[in-house]
């Protein structure tokens, strides 16, 4: 199914993923580096982290309900057909570490043996289903890490893709823009 | 009159008809024996709470218990508990340290702290409560737990009879000299004790 172009929701839940992901993992990285007093920031870095990391699952759950529903803008076929796989191939994969690198990051926290609950902006409480164990925490920690700068080296590529196509006078960026 | 004897051995006779009646193999011991434990066979945690709506939990790594107890009656336990404060462990990066320095419990310091209690011998049918001391960076206040027989019988693994026992309580940590962050660590803490005795031969 193809569209002439990307709706209102579709393109307003892009820059929202766009701006919350490299937002949440700054944020990852200073709750991390924060000293330890005083405490009350560093507590809150980790909860707001967290709470980050919700929202952007849920926003990229919508974004695949959208584009599951009203499909997407039909591709430049004045581009290599090996380009237009490319970039099918890095849209798929970065949608697929929208999603698990929110889940891993749960996850941990949920095998963390200080078992901090996850209350989504100190208010929405989000049930952990696995039982506290160190051995899988430091494991799902790298995973959610390094998964985490994937998903942003990806991003920045796509991005400046976007400029690059942009800059060549293709619709791309405009069309993500102002639809 | 009745001899002074008389109502304690019926005691001990009503209590090992108890103790037949629930493991008809075993006869039951009415009387107080020494156990040990350490963090092999329990757990000492506690759990602090934060802006109200969450909570952290760590535990001691190294802690040393003796307890007098008559399995069949925990109601008579006394027990003596010698923690390593420099063994807690919160398993956050940091979070030990952090624990571990003067703000907190100052194990260089105060390498140890102690609880000694007993039952108070109210019973109320798995459930007694302890009543104590805690030591804790050289202040010692009194200090109450709920303690419940959680499971009482024959452990496969072990090939031995076991009781597993759980035991609360909290303390305000303010009255121990721990005064920091009061905006993001609640004053009470709750200490939680889980152990398993080896009450039997094997």
């Amino acid at each position: 199914m193809s569209e002439p172009g990307w709706s209102r929701a579709q393109r307003r839940l892009h820059w929202a993923v766009a701006l919350l992901v490299p937002l949440t993992l700054a944020l990852g990285f200073l709750m991390v580096e924060l000293p330890w007093r005083p405490l009350a920031p560093k507590f809150l870095a980790y909860q707001f982290h967290k709470s980050f990391g919700v929202v952007v699952f849920l926003l990229v759950l919508w974004r695949l309900v959208l584009r599951w529903r009203r499909g997407r803008p039909a591709e430049d076929v004045a581009l290599p057909a090996w380009q237009r796989r490319a970039a099918g191939l890095v849209h798929a994969v970065m949608y697929g570490l929208l999603l698990a690198v929110p889940v891993l990051g749960y996850l941990s926290a949920a095998s963390a043996p200080a078992q901090v609950p996850t209350m989504v902006f100190l208010l929405l409480p989000v049930p952990h289903v696995l039982a506290p164990d160190e051995a899988r925490f430091a494991l799902l920690r790298a995973l959610h890490l390094w998964l985490a700068v994937g998903l942003v080296a990806l991003a920045l590529g796509h991005a400046l893709m976007a400029l690059r196509h942009h800059a060549m006078g293709q619709p791309v960026l405009r069309g993500m823009w102002r639809g | 009159m009745t001899p002074p004897g008389r109502p304690l051995l019926r005691r001990h006779l009503a209590l090992a008809g108890m103790g037949l009646a629930l493991a008809p193999v075993r006869p039951a011991q009415a009387q107080l024996r020494q156990y040990r434990f350490d963090q092999k066979l329990g757990r000492l945690s506690f759990t602090a709470r934060h802006f109200g709506v969450l909570s952290s939990t760590g535990q001691f790594e190294r802690f040393d218990a003796q307890v007098m107890l008559d399995p069949a009656d925990p109601s008579q336990a006394e027990v003596a508990v010698a923690v390593e404060t420099g063994s807690i462990d919160l398993a956050w990066p940091g979070a030990t340290e952090l624990l571990r320095s003067p703000a907190y419990f100052d194990s260089d310091t105060h390498p140890q702290a102690r609880f000694n209690g007993r039952a108070t011998g109210v019973a109320a049918a798995d459930r007694f409560r302890i009543e104590g001391e805690l030591t804790l960076k050289g202040v010692t206040r009194p200090m109450r737990m709920e303690a419940r027989l959680l499971r009482r019988g024959r452990d496969a693994t072990e090939g031995a009879e076991i009781a597993e026992f759980s035991a609360s309580g909290s303390l305000n940590r303010l009255e121990f000299g721990m005064v920091e962050d009061r905006t993001t660590v609640s004053d009470l803490i709750r200490l939680d004790v889980q152990v398993r005795l080896l009450v039997g031969p094997a």
